[in-house]
């Protein structure tokens, strides 16, 4: 569904994306690792439609990304400067509805379901700095919910929480993923997160480009625990962890 | 303080001739206040203030927009706005009066010359200042150049406004004042030189004046308190409701 054909993008003629080639399929969820400056974020930005590629192209069911898709929804890293401190937790999550053409009715039950979704469905009416982190995080989730995305982009979303908050918003995404049908492209430098969430792991490195696809062959079934113990848990992991830090054959890394 | 300054007066710290203790001022505001004399000079300072800061308002919020998400537009002017801004109000007086002569209208337009740079700037600085965060996520999720001005830019510019306002509001005041003890034009500032000239009024002149220091702190007040209304979102207003 989501095609990145020979994606290009220089600043100054520095490239920070160059020659970005992967595909995404239906209801996949695919995890994106990166060390930081790899240029996962401008990688983002073109996948989004915020900024003009360079060379190369993105497409989303066959139509070419020349702005932000209306079936696609972002989850930023920085939840406190997403969500708007003027707005109540509710109206965060219902704002974007009127411009992709719901009505009021509509839009109001999309809100009330995405954040019941989340476990915020009495929180609606509070602003979202009285909130905690994690539960910040779980009010974007909602944003992107509630707009009804086929494909949900998401840069690094949990980074900046506690490890037991991350936990469970974690295991949130996955049974999110699965009652909702909806498409995962994650990008996380976290290779434990990228390994439980994904069914495949795309490892990037620098300027942004695809290294190795790692098909991540565990149990469709995730858990923090069990999931985690398998052997051959540990096996992706160092094979994600080998693959991040291989060098380049091409020698495009000095 | 008002204890320590009766004290200096009728100890013969302070000459009684120039400086009437608080114990003759405050009578001569009652008298004031009482008689109803107050309230046509305060109106008409205050008319003053309105309008100008209203004039300045509107004209510095909408070029301020422009001209802070607009490069070009902060390129083009700024140089004529940095020629303009460090002129004193007050040496426009004469100008002012040739133009517009003594009356309301030399007034506002001084009021509004005044108040309009730190309106003007606070919002071009507000604008500037726009999270780009923010503006991503808006763009993201659909919304369009002008809905991201009206939803994201506006309000998130709202804080820098009010601080624009509340500086605007006592170089208004000031401002006002001195047209009205300059140029003449009715208002506070008349009674304060009229007060002077008529000797032995020396209680009624501080009481005038008096007038114009609990006018600028009301005016302050009420600002605040709509800040506070409209701004509750903000770090410097949240309450402890977490």
């Amino acid at each position: 569904m989501l095609d990145v054909r020979e994606l290009t993008k220089t600043y100054d003629g520095v490239a920070a994306v160059a020659d970005l080639t992967f595909t995404v399929g239906e209801h996949e969820f695919v995890c994106i690792v990166g060390s930081s400056g790899c240029g996962k974020t401008t990688m983002l930005r073109c996948l989004s439609g915020l900024v003009e590629p360079t060379s190369g192209g993105v497409t989303l069911h066959g139509a070419r990304v020349d702005g932000p898709p209306r079936d696609m929804a972002y989850v930023f890293q920085d939840y406190s400067r997403s969500l708007l401190p003027w707005m109540t937790v509710a109206a965060n999550v219902s704002f974007p509805l009127p411009y992709k053409g719901l009505s009021k009715a509509e839009a109001a039950a999309a809100t009330a379901e995405a954040l019941d979704a989340v476990g915020l469905g009495d929180r609606g009416d509070a602003y979202p700095w009285q909130l905690s982190g994690g539960m910040q995080q779980r009010v974007a989730i909602a944003r992107a919910l509630a707009y009804q995305p086929r494909i949900l982009l998401m840069d690094e979303p949990f980074a900046s929480v506690d490890a037991q908050t991350r936990a469970d918003l974690e295991d949130l995404l996955l049974r999110i993923w699965r009652r909702y049908r909806i498409t995962i492209l994650f990008v996380t430098h976290d290779i434990d997160e990228a390994v439980y969430l994904s069914q495949r792991v795309l490892v990037l490195h620098r300027p942004a480009h695809v290294h190795e696809v790692v098909e991540i062959d565990l149990p469709a079934e995730r858990d923090q625990l069990s999931t985690k113990r398998l052997p051959g848990f540990g096996e992706l992991r160092t094979r994600v962890l080998s693959s991040l830090r291989a060098p380049d054959p091409a020698g495009v890394n000095p | 303080m008002v204890t320590a300054l009766e004290v200096a007066v009728r100890i013969g710290l302070l000459p009684q001739a120039w400086f009437p203790p608080p114990s003759r001022i405050v009578p001569a505001f009652v008298e004031l206040a009482v008689g109803g004399e107050l309230f046509a000079p305060v109106g008409q300072t205050l008319q003053g203030w309105v309008l100008g800061v209203l004039a300045a308002t509107v004209v510095a919020v909408p070029l301020g927009v422009v001209i802070g998400s607009l490069p070009l537009a902060h390129r083009l002017t700024r140089f004529m706005l940095e020629f303009l801004r460090p002129i004193p109000p007050v040496a426009l007086i004469p100008a002012a009066v040739l133009i517009f002569g003594s009356g309301l209208d030399m007034k506002v337009f001084l009021i509004a010359f005044g108040a309009f740079w730190p309106v003007l700037l606070q919002t071009v600085y507000g604008v500037h200042d726009v999270d780009p965060t923010a503006r991503d996520a808006a763009r993201c999720y659909g919304l369009g150049a002008r809905a991201v001005l009206v939803r994201i830019t506006v309000p998130s510019a709202l804080p820098y406004l009010a601080t624009g306002l509340r500086i605007a509001s006592a170089i208004a005041l000031i401002l006002a004042v001195t047209s009205e003890i300059v140029v003449g034009v009715p208002g506070i500032g008349v009674r304060i030189t009229d007060a002077q000239a008529a000797g032995g009024a020396e209680d009624v002149m501080y009481a005038w004046i008096l007038a114009a220091g609990l006018l600028g702190w009301a005016l302050n007040a009420v600002l605040h308190a709509v800040e506070r209304r409209v701004l509750h979102w903000h770090p410097s207003y949240r309450g402890g409701s977490r």
